[in-house]
């Protein structure tokens, strides 16, 4: 076997590289326009604007949600074009993009540039209103979409906390379903008609899988008792046995009583079996049904989840050995970019979803009781060394006065990064593996059994959730 | 249309409906090559299919008999060039039979190796662009590809090109490979077995894979014989009927092989799948079996290949089991320098045939499946 730890090493550093810049770019446009904005105009020298600089620092302070997705989006699907293209390179014994800066580190803007000069053509009896707006309404909800999530992500920061609505998953929801309008109306305005029936699958694919997706979310709603994302994405702290994947909170009672345990209360950790699973038998029949459901639901939501974002196995409306790009096949230049980041800003959004509602948002999955063994002893040490050191204790107090770094947004935003490409890499190995159904078997799989299947696993839930002490 | 597919026709009974006419046209990424196919579509249900060929109608057999035949041997491997020896063989031996030439034994046993070193390539390359078609375009259709290439280089070594070898000649083979060819070979027939192994893992039991593929393109004995169906397509709907055991040619009746074929009334996708996969793990035992049994030494040419090489006056018919199915050519010659006509029966014109009949009532995914099932070259159909 020809071996191919070189081209990993690469691919690794290739992550690596442009995950720090990502992070790095969107962290410092936030502070800047968040934190260092608003104190800049409140201090002593814009004393000259008055009253009106507490104004401009709170549009400042509530502008920053936006803006930081506007920069991230650009960026994010600057790398995960790479990504994808690298990482399919892994699994097929070639190199990808390599030659177009360092180790192909910019390909996608090479790419982006290539797309902005290409001449903008409409086909000849296109509906130029619909042709145009097609792509516009494609990319948009991957935009205001993705809102929620980063209050959940960022762990309730303050600057994010304006984005949180208390209905934050329906939010986006609703929203990621409009961008089924968009392939609908790109495929019919083309007057092409490969585009129409790949537009016609789109919408009789979406439609299909969209019930599995929000009944696999509504049944996580309802072990949280509460559609807010911020307050699901805080019942997942304290380690991997209380993410919503392992029965959503159903674990959390172990977890307490390992802690008990180890910590020497002894005579607490019966009253805390008692606290979380007051049925006995039932209790325990009942955690095995949800810690199953759950994964079983976490499996049925990535699944509506490549469906909704036509990735493969679901990529029928733009089958490329059958319908040569389907809705997208008139599009070029700038049309064609739009859709192209916006199919991997849905990836992106996606795969948040999965991780806020399923693995913890921001969460070290590490127990607490295990993490208490060495954690703080540590982390003091760590905090003993930055502060007392000579040279470093000046940039500390530097950096904690001016609020760069807040620890904890900081570990749970990194946290959260390494889920999600996970799981956007998880998608890209499907993708290079499996051939796409056919557009009944596909229908047919979704609507007879996974609809049933998800039903059914709602309904058990509910019922296991009276006999034991869930999140909600 | 199968009872799944009849299940979820909706009743549309005095509503108004039209049927699409589109083109599956010549510039399509999985037609293989330049085929039209009109598709009458009611929604995705195909109504009536018609292909036209010919756009990649080049005169080969005007070339025939407008070269001589040195100058033609050169030409005709791109027929069907992902299986250039068998053309070559064809040619080969239907001027040997009009010629009465003997061809060297050491040569027989050459032309076997390499063209079922030629049957692997071009196997494998139908596996992993058969792939693409269903879909799985990123991963799997790399993986046959890197055997390819161990047999290109090989073949490279010994013929001069990789895919346009000019090999097979008029009485035997134009070069004997080097002695530790034979040990390269041997190599690589002992770790083929492993490697179909890995893409029968992925493929073979795939789901997904056997969804698109059982039940689909089915191809009754009747038909099959009715349209002239060669090769799997042929083998896969019940009827033994393989060139190489069937009216044996070379040195096949020294070998020991198995031909693969159904048992069944009808054969669909899938059992022709599975039949090329089979074919290519005997055709690796044949090679392992001539590099036991070939001699060592021997001469390797039975005609002098000179440009002015003639064949007598006549009429003669020559025809290999290539993987497509049965190659054969027509020659008819006056003794001159150039063929007077030369027609070739290839196997993909008349598998094609079936085309349009097997298409109809399917949607429009299955035709990427069927089509694909059939193995079907478009320089071969068009000469």
């Amino acid at each position: 076997m020809i071996s191919n730890s070189n081209e990993i090493g690469k691919f690794g550093q290739i992550s690596l590289v442009w995950l720090s810049i990502i992070f790095g770019v969107v962290w410092v446009v936030c502070w800047l326009v968040g934190i260092a904005l608003p104190a800049l105009l409140q201090s002593s020298y814009c004393e000259g604007l008055g009253s009106s600089a507490q104004m401009i620092s709170e549009i400042c302070k509530a502008v920053v949600p936006a803006v930081a997705l506007l920069v991230f989006i650009p960026i994010n699907a600057m790398f995960m074009v790479l990504f994808e293209r690298r990482g399919l390179a892994l699994f097929t014994m070639r190199r990808g993009p390599c030659r177009v800066g360092p180790d192909g580190f910019l390909q996608t803007a090479a790419d982006a540039v290539k797309l902005l000069f290409k001449e903008d053509i409409t086909p000849r009896g296109a509906d130029i209103a619909m042709f145009t707006l097609a792509p516009i309404i494609f990319f948009a909800p991957s935009v205001f979409g993705g809102l929620p999530l980063l209050a959940a992500v960022t762990n309730n920061h303050e600057l994010f906390q304006i984005t949180n609505l208390p209905t934050g998953i329906f939010y986006i929801l609703a929203a990621s379903s409009i961008p089924t309008i968009g392939i609908v109306m790109g495929g019919w305005a083309s007057n092409n008609k490969y585009s129409l029936v790949g537009g016609l699958r789109s919408a009789a694919q979406a439609i299909s899988y969209e019930l599995p997706l929000v009944l696999s979310l509504v049944t996580v709603c309802v072990l949280a008792q509460s559609l807010d994302v911020v307050k699901i994405a805080n019942q997942q702290q304290g380690g991997i046995l209380n993410w919503n994947i392992l029965g959503g909170g159903a674990l959390s009672g172990v977890d307490k009583f390992i802690a008990a345990g180890i910590m020497g209360h002894q005579g607490d950790a019966g009253t805390i079996l008692a606290q979380y699973y007051p049925d006995g038998v039932w209790s325990i029949l009942a955690t095995i049904v949800l810690v199953a459901s759950c994964i079983m639901l976490c499996g049925i939501y990535l699944t509506g989840a490549c469906a909704e974002i036509n990735r493969i196995p679901f990529d029928l409306p733009e089958a490329e050995s059958e319908l040569v790009s389907g809705y997208n096949t008139e599009y070029s230049g700038i049309k064609f970019a739009i859709f192209f980041l916006a199919e991997f800003t849905n990836l992106f959004i996606v795969s948040s979803i999965a991780v806020v509602m399923f693995f913890g948002a921001g969460d070290n999955p590490i127990p607490t009781w295990v993490l208490n063994f060495f954690w703080p002893a540590f982390s003091s040490a760590v905090v003993t060394f930055f502060t007392t050191t000579a040279g470093l204790s000046a940039i500390t107090s530097f950096v904690q006065s001016m609020h760069i770094i807040n620890p904890e947004t900081f570990f749970a935003a990194l946290w959260v990064i390494a889920k999600v490409y996970t799981w956007v890499f998880i998608a890209i190995l499907v993708r290079g593996t499996l051939p796409r159904f056919r557009i009944d078997q596909l229908m047919d799989f979704g609507w007879k059994r996974l609809v049933p299947l998800t039903l059914l696993l709602f309904i058990l839930v509910v019922f296991a959730r009276e006999a034991v002490v869930c999140h909600g | 249309m199968t009872a799944e597919l009849q299940a979820v026709q909706i009743k549309t009974d005095g509503l108004k409906t039209d049927k699409m006419i589109i083109n599956m046209g010549p510039q399509h990424p999985s037609t293989h090559g330049v085929l039209r196919i009109i598709l009458t579509l009611d929604g995705e249900m195909v109504e009536h299919a018609e292909c036209v060929v010919g756009h990649l109608h080049r005169g080969q057999e005007w070339q025939g008999q407008n070269r001589t035949w040195f100058q033609y041997q050169a030409l005709i491997d791109r027929v069907d060039y992902l299986s250039g020896m068998f053309t070559s063989w064809a040619m080969a031996r239907s001027c040997e039979i009009l010629d009465d030439v003997v061809v060297p034994e050491r040569a027989e046993w050459l032309r076997v190796i390499t063209s079922e070193m030629n049957r692997i390539t071009s196997h494998l390359l139908w596996l992993g662009t058969y792939l693409i078609d269903l879909g799985a375009m990123f991963g799997f259709p790399f993986y046959p590809f890197r055997d390819r290439e161990k047999l290109f280089d090989l073949l490279e070594e010994v013929a001069g090109q990789r895919m346009m070898f000019n090999y097979i000649r008029m009485g035997g083979v134009q070069r004997a490979p080097k002695d530790d060819w034979y040990k390269r070979l041997e190599a690589f027939t002992n770790e083929f077995p492993d490697r179909i192994d890995e893409y029968e893992s992925i493929v073979t039991e795939n789901p997904i894979f056997l969804k698109r593929t059982k039940g689909v393109g089915l191809i009754t004995k009747a038909q099959a014989k009715d349209y002239g169906l060669t090769g799997p397509p042929l083998r896969a709907s019940g009827v033994n009927f393989d060139l190489r055991t069937a009216k044996p040619y070379s040195i096949y009746d020294k070998l020991k092989f198995k031909v693969h074929w159904l048992d069944q009334d009808a054969g669909d996708t899938w059992d022709r799948y599975i039949l090329r996969v089979r074919e290519m793990r005997e055709s690796n035992e044949i090679i392992k079996q001539c590099l036991e049994m070939m001699p060592k030494t021997g001469e390797i040419l039975g005609k002098k290949q000179i440009a002015g090489l003639r064949v007598k006056a006549g009429e003669g018919f020559g025809a290999v089991e290539s993987p497509r199915g049965v190659l054969g050519c027509y020659i008819v010659s006056n003794g001159s320098d150039k063929a007077v006509r030369f027609r070739w029966r290839n196997p993909s014109f008349s598998n094609l045939s079936i085309l349009p009949e097997m298409l109809m009532g399917h949607p429009l995914s299955d035709i990427m499946a069927m089509f694909g099932s059939l193995d079907i070259i478009i320089p071969d159909v068009d000469r």
